[in-house]
């Protein structure tokens, strides 16, 4: 029987320099699971909160969200080591070609998968097709009593319901820092800003940066450990942009 | 893509020449003068479309974490960390990153109130009465009748008030906090005291320990100083070319999220963490050869292995991992909840002596002292505060006022502080949520949030430098509240006296002036200046002053060894036959449950949102009968709750857990009626240090027949099932 493996699209696609720009790499062996990101994520984006009801529904709107997984059973029982997912920037992605309204849609110039608010028409397709499972869906507009909105972050649209959305790399913070590069006619520089996961993460189990050039510091996470990391469901040929580490493969 | 002009670019050029357009063809006065008014009045300094950032310090708990709030047109957006703190180092936790919630929460006091006991809502008074009614309390009652209870922050509270004390007389501020509570600092700093003759807080250098056995302490969660010892760990995993990847082990009888990054999880049974640490030190000395130290001497490993339920072979193994690496060891948590939680920290702190680590790197140490601290000073243990509790009783304190904790919810129902408090005159809250203590008082007279409100903290532990920590303020305040220096400074002035001269001061910033800036003499400091003005400025501007030597204290333990610890089982209370462990949220921490985006974090181990659960390892849910969402009543011998059933894989057969963090009667919509508090079932029964033995009830769990769904993240599915036919 063929495997999707054993298609080697990954391979096929990888040829055709669909590096993508910016990426991420989290090493599960030091993240605790303390939630921070998830939290600096949802006051960064303007996420609402759904309540105990709709979150028990599997509505809750985390962007990103830490899995855990049990091994064996007690007394030999093992948490495997968290494992933060979200939208993985894939540079093949499955959500893209089923949107018809083209929310969902490829940036050229980012190399992210964008989520356009004001074209998303809630037909749900997208996320029925990411294998990640990372997109959220508004169902309500959820209610945020005054003065919670005075915290909504300005750079950020306030989504109502009807309409998709998930992780975008904080792109409102990308923009900042190239706009910032632009005024000062240089190009943005690696480390010069974070995602507010990352920002956040007590651990440091986040690095986000720059994978189209050497050097950097994501590639040189990648590429100058013992491990080299490996990337969800890559099989499927989704081109994710987000390397998962155990630790650096030394001993 | 050098040359193309991106999208995004594209419709940015585009735009501009609309705007453009717009100005040459001109328009009506109306478009050329829009005007925007922002949520509040803007302040001058601030530009539209530009944010500024203001450095101040996390009120969230007691650790003092340094924070940097981006505020947009008056309001604050983001919580980041101080990149500059010694102690954090940039980084926050889920509680810091909520603080916003409270500052908006839409449930705050927003005006002073007299109220009647009992009820939430009360009459609006104005400042000018209200502050009259504290110097009223003040003038009419004598001093050793008057009592402050305060949570473990603000520091700066706490030293108006003991000057207060020192002066005018009055009883010294009395702090507590349930977070400190369930670490068991009183523990902690007796023990360091027994075997170092040096009370303090004892750190422990994780970063650089080769091995980690911790014996229940949940350092990666709410422990002493969570952000520190996260980053310890982060280095401790990592293996560089000069190291290899460090080794962790925990002993504790419910996997906490702590438990779950170790590689090796012992499941020991409760009330015998102090055989365990007796028996491995034991068994260690035998392996390093030589002379078995007195301290260690008086347990027979293989009945240790037997009472813990651990075989011989795992602690012979342990042993012998903890005689060939260099290790650091832990005691927390419910280890030190125990009747003898006294003894585990004395025998953890003995196996740390025994490894060699004392004073040395990737060892223990005592903390450094904060700068303008003399002596160690920590919150007041269970048993203190029970002694508060009777003298409240016995009606020697006629006027509390209560800053900054909640009692009524934080303390055991068993110790019996809302009961007392009908025997208190007069109770003034300072609160700034209708919390329950707050129903309880006469009058509510909201302080400012932390982040509108001034202030210092000082880094108790978590950093190798003496830290104060400063707070300003981000935002005006939102609401008609006023900082409760201000109204003790304004009060102690009408009531004359000795309270008058005991406060000279004008205001809080001149207060707070005049505790800080004696720090300008000292050496090493982490700026300079030149005057009051500019060392204020500066203090504000850094999030603080700290000195920029390594203060941490390497104690000499040389007559340790020969102490004598009893080898003996904790105590239990009660008839049940589970073993009950309460822990704090990880997520909410004592004071989470009113902000909805910590209700709305997973927690680490179980994904449960919003509500409260008892873990219940699988094999015995099966015994019993109940399955999960089941809600049980459990029952001790304090008193009894309702939870539903969480069937959790990594917790003995004969033990069960339950949060700490929802059961609230009051404190704001998303807080109130939801979960249970598990404080309620808790015993009055202390350790030798004064702590409360959280950890040594033991319970019995009864069915109800009812269920609740509880709503968790791990399905995508839902806790509703796969039939979602039914339209909600």
């Amino acid at each position: 029987m063929t495997t999707l493996s054993d298609l080697k699209i990954s391979e096929v696609k990888l040829a055709a320099e669909e590096g993508g720009k910016w990426g991420m790499v989290i090493d599960q062996d030091i993240c605790t699971g303390c939630q921070a990101c998830v939290a600096a994520c949802a006051m960064e984006n303007n996420i609402p909160f759904v309540g105990e009801e709709d979150s028990g529904y599997g509505r809750a709107m985390h962007w990103i969200r830490i899995e855990r997984f049990w091994e064996g059973e007690y007394p030999e029982i093992k948490m495997t080591n968290q494992q933060p997912m979200m939208c993985q920037q894939c540079g093949s992605a499955p959500c893209e070609p089923v949107c018809p309204a083209f929310a969902t849609v490829h940036s050229q110039a980012e190399e992210l998968n964008l989520q356009v608010y004001n074209r998303c028409v809630g037909t749900r397709y997208c996320a029925n097709n990411c294998p990640y499972q990372v997109r959220t869906f508004n169902w309500r507009d959820y209610e945020r009593p005054e003065p919670l909105p005075n915290q909504f972050n300005p750079d950020v649209t306030v989504r109502r319901r009807g309409v998709m959305e998930k992780c975008t790399f904080c792109i409102q913070r990308i923009h900042k820092a190239q706009d910032k590069a632009k005024s000062e006619g240089r190009d943005v520089m690696d480390g010069e800003f974070t995602t507010a996961c990352a920002q956040a993460c007590p651990s440091n189990a986040i690095t986000f940066g720059r994978i189209d050039k050497e050097d950097t510091l994501v590639y040189n996470m990648i590429h100058h450990g013992h491990s080299h990391g490996k990337k969800h469901l890559e099989e499927l040929g989704t081109l994710p942009n987000i390397v998962y580490m155990n630790g650096n493969g030394a001993a | 893509m050098s040359e193309q002009v991106s999208r995004r670019d594209f419709l940015k050029l585009a735009g501009l020449g609309a705007a453009t357009t717009a100005v040459l063809t001109g328009c009506g006065p109306a478009s050329r003068y829009v005007t925007r008014e922002p949520y509040q009045q803007m302040p001058e300094y601030n530009l539209v479309g530009q944010s500024t950032y203001y450095a101040t310090t996390c009120r969230e708990c007691a650790v003092g974490c340094g924070i940097v709030v981006r505020t947009y047109q008056g309001r604050a957006i983001k919580v980041e960390g101080n990149a500059n703190h010694p102690l954090n180092l940039g980084k926050t936790c889920a509680r810091g990153q909520a603080t916003l919630h409270g500052l908006y929460n839409p449930d705050r006091v927003t005006d002073p109130i007299k109220k009647s006991r009992g009820d939430s809502a009360g009459e609006n008074i104005n400042w000018d009465d209200a502050i009259q009614v504290v110097a009223d309390a003040l003038k009419n009652n004598q001093p050793n009748e008057i009592a402050f209870l305060l949570g473990t922050s603000s520091d700066h509270l706490f030293d108006l008030l003991t000057d207060l004390a020192n002066s005018a007389g009055v009883n010294a501020p009395v702090r507590f906090g349930a977070l400190s509570m369930f670490e068991s600092r009183a523990t902690l700093s007796k023990a360091a005291e027994n075997l170092f003759g040096q009370a303090g807080m004892p750190w422990f250098d994780v970063a650089n320990a080769e091995t980690v056995f911790s014996f229940g302490a949940n350092f990666l969660e709410t422990w002493l100083s969570p952000l520190s010892y996260t980053r310890g760990f982060a280095n401790f995993r990592k293996a560089t070319e000069t190291k290899l990847r460090g080794r962790m082990v925990q002993f504790e009888a419910r996997m906490s999220a702590t438990g779950a990054k170790a590689d090796e999880w012992v499941a020991i049974r409760p009330g015998t963490e102090a055989l365990v640490v007796l028996a491995i030190g034991k068994l260690v000395a035998e392996i390093k050869g030589g002379s078995v130290p007195r301290i260690f001497s008086s347990v027979d490993p293989l009945e240790v292995a037997s009472q813990a339920d651990v075989p011989l072979e795992a602690l012979q193994h342990l042993a012998e991992l903890f005689a060939t690496s260099n290790v650091v060891a832990i005691p927390g948590g419910p280890a030190l909840g125990q009747s003898n939680g006294l003894a585990v920290a004395e025998a953890v702190l003995a196996l740390n002596i025994l490894a060699g680590n004392v004073g040395k790197a990737g060892g223990m140490y005592i903390s450094a002292l904060a700068p303008n601290q003399s002596e160690y000073h920590r919150p007041a243990s269970a048993q203190e505060m029970q002694a508060f509790v009777e003298r409240m009783k016995n009606g020697e304190i006629k006027v509390l006022f209560v800053h900054g904790v909640n009692p009524v919810f934080e303390l055991p129902n068993a110790i019996g502080f809302k009961e007392a408090l009908s025997n208190v005159g007069q109770v003034i809250s300072f609160g700034i949520f209708p919390d329950e203590t707050a129903v309880e008082a006469d009058y509510v007279l909201p302080d400012h949030h932390g982040l509108e409100g001034w202030g210092y903290q000082r880094v108790t532990t978590g950093t190798d430098l003496p830290v104060l920590s400063g707070a300003q303020p981000v935002v005006s305040p939102y609401y008609n509240t006023r900082s409760t220096v201000d109204v003790l400074i304004e009060a102690a002035r009408l009531a004359g006296g000795a309270f008058a001269s005991a406060l000279p001061f004008a205001d809080e910033v001149e207060f707070l002036e005049n505790k800080v800036t004696s720090l300008m003499s000292e050496s090493s400091g982490s700026f300079s200046a030149i005057d009051n003005v500019a060392f204020m400025a500066s203090f504000q501007q850094y999030g603080g002053w700290w000195k920029n030597v390594d203060a941490k204290v390497s104690p000499s333990g040389s007559t340790a060894f020969s102490r004598n610890i009893s080898a003996e089982q904790a105590q239990f209370a009660g008839e049940g036959e589970f073993f009950f462990v309460p822990f704090v949220s990880p997520t909410l921490g004592e004071a989470g449950a009113n902000k909805p985006w910590l209700q709305e974090l997973p927690d680490p181990t179980t994904t449960v949102m919003w509500t409260t659960w008892i873990e219940i390892n699988p094999e015995t849910a099966h015994e019993l009968h109940v399955e999960n969402d089941e809600v049980v009543k459990v029952i001790s011998e304090a008193g009894e709750i309702e939870v539903p059933v969480y069937i959790y894989p990594a917790i003995r057969p004969d033990t069960v857990a339950i949060p700490f963090g929802q059961g609230h009667t009051a404190y704001g919509r998303y807080a109130q009626n939801r979960g249970a508090n598990p404080a309620d079932l808790l015993g009055l029964h202390f350790n030798e240090a004064g702590d409360l033995a959280f950890a040594g009830m033991k319970v019995r769990i009864e069915k109800t027949g009812k269920t609740k769904p509880v709503s968790r993240n791990e399905s995508r599915m839902g806790v509703y099932g796969e039939d979602l036919g039914e339209e909600h």
